[in-house]
């Protein structure tokens, strides 16, 4: 059994464009600062600095592929499976950490989130995440913009 | 599911890119201990008891320096380490700066000074020559 559910078409393109919009940006900031973002990885604790470093390279374009993806409506599902994981990881990340009793900045919009509280951050994730897992369940995902 | 696939292949490639670009300003191996890094506000606190290390470029170093400051990168090393270390007194603490955070030439420098030349009180500026430039706003 399948759940979905319709949306007017601009109420879709407006959480696509909010999405999409918001893993480039975040991928795009952490693109010119990759030792800052291995650092931010680090920070967590749950990676050796080896994979952290590199990951630093790797997970702001998969955010601007993925991004683009949604945005564009090419590969869309892919790149919506994609972000949600991400997403998902980063959640259980942060809360693994705080549980840890970690300060850690979560880097996720490079110096602009430092000032973030581990609650917003939190909040900006899981209303993602709804969004993404509202964008899977529409019935006919719109290929382009509206 | 194979759109995924085909996105995680696809990001490999300007990613590869990037790391290829910066490849000599990342440390890959490992990161400066955090208690090995000191803030340009720390590094002020401490007053005439530190030693300024430049390991920018003796270009940079010519252009523009903490004052103070001695030039030690790894490109001259040989050449710069002995005027370093006539210099060098125990009572001091080194305290190391590249060009910015992204840099490693700090880092690296720190590091040969505790293992090449077996000194201890060694520490990187944070945010480097960038930082620096920045207090002083």
């Amino acid at each position: 059994m399948t759940f979905s559910f319709r949306l007017p078409r601009w109420v879709v393109w407006m959480i696509r464009s909010l999405i999409a919009a918001t893993f480039i940006y975040a991928g795009a900031i952490k693109i010119f600062d990759p030792a800052g973002f291995a650092v931010d990885i680090d920070n967590y604790h749950l990676l050796p600095w080896a994979v952290a470093a590199r990951l630093a390279f790797y997970l702001p374009w998969l955010e601007i592929v993925c991004g683009l993806a949604v945005l564009f409506g090419f590969l869309y599902r892919g790149g919506l499976l994609i972000l949600a994981t991400l997403i998902t990881v980063f959640i259980a990340a942060s809360i693994i950490a705080k549980t840890r009793g970690l300060d850690i900045t979560c880097g996720c919009f490079g110096h602009a989130s430092k000032n973030l509280s581990f609650v917003s951050h939190l909040a900006i994730d899981l209303g993602l995440l709804a969004g993404i897992v509202c964008l899977w369940l529409i019935q006919t995902p719109a290929r382009k913009p509206a | 599911m194979q759109q995924a696939v085909f996105l995680i292949a696809l990001a490999f490639v300007p990613a590869i890119g990037e790391a290829i670009y910066f490849r000599n300003k990342v440390s890959w191996q490992s990161p400066v201990p955090a208690s090995q890094i000191v803030s340009v506000t720390q590094a002020r606190s401490m007053g005439e008891n530190v030693m300024w290390v430049d390991a920018r470029s003796s270009d940079e170093f010519g252009q523009s320096h903490i004052p103070g400051a001695i030039s030690l990168n790894e490109d001259d090393w040989n050449e710069l380490l002995p005027q370093f270390l006539g210099q060098w007194s125990p009572d001091k603490r080194v305290i190391v700066y590249c060009s910015a955070k992204t840099c490693n030439a700090a880092g690296e420098v720190a590091r040969r000074l505790r293992e090449d030349a077996g000194l201890q009180d060694v520490f990187v500026l944070d945010g480097g020559w960038e930082a620096w430039q920045q207090a002083k706003k």
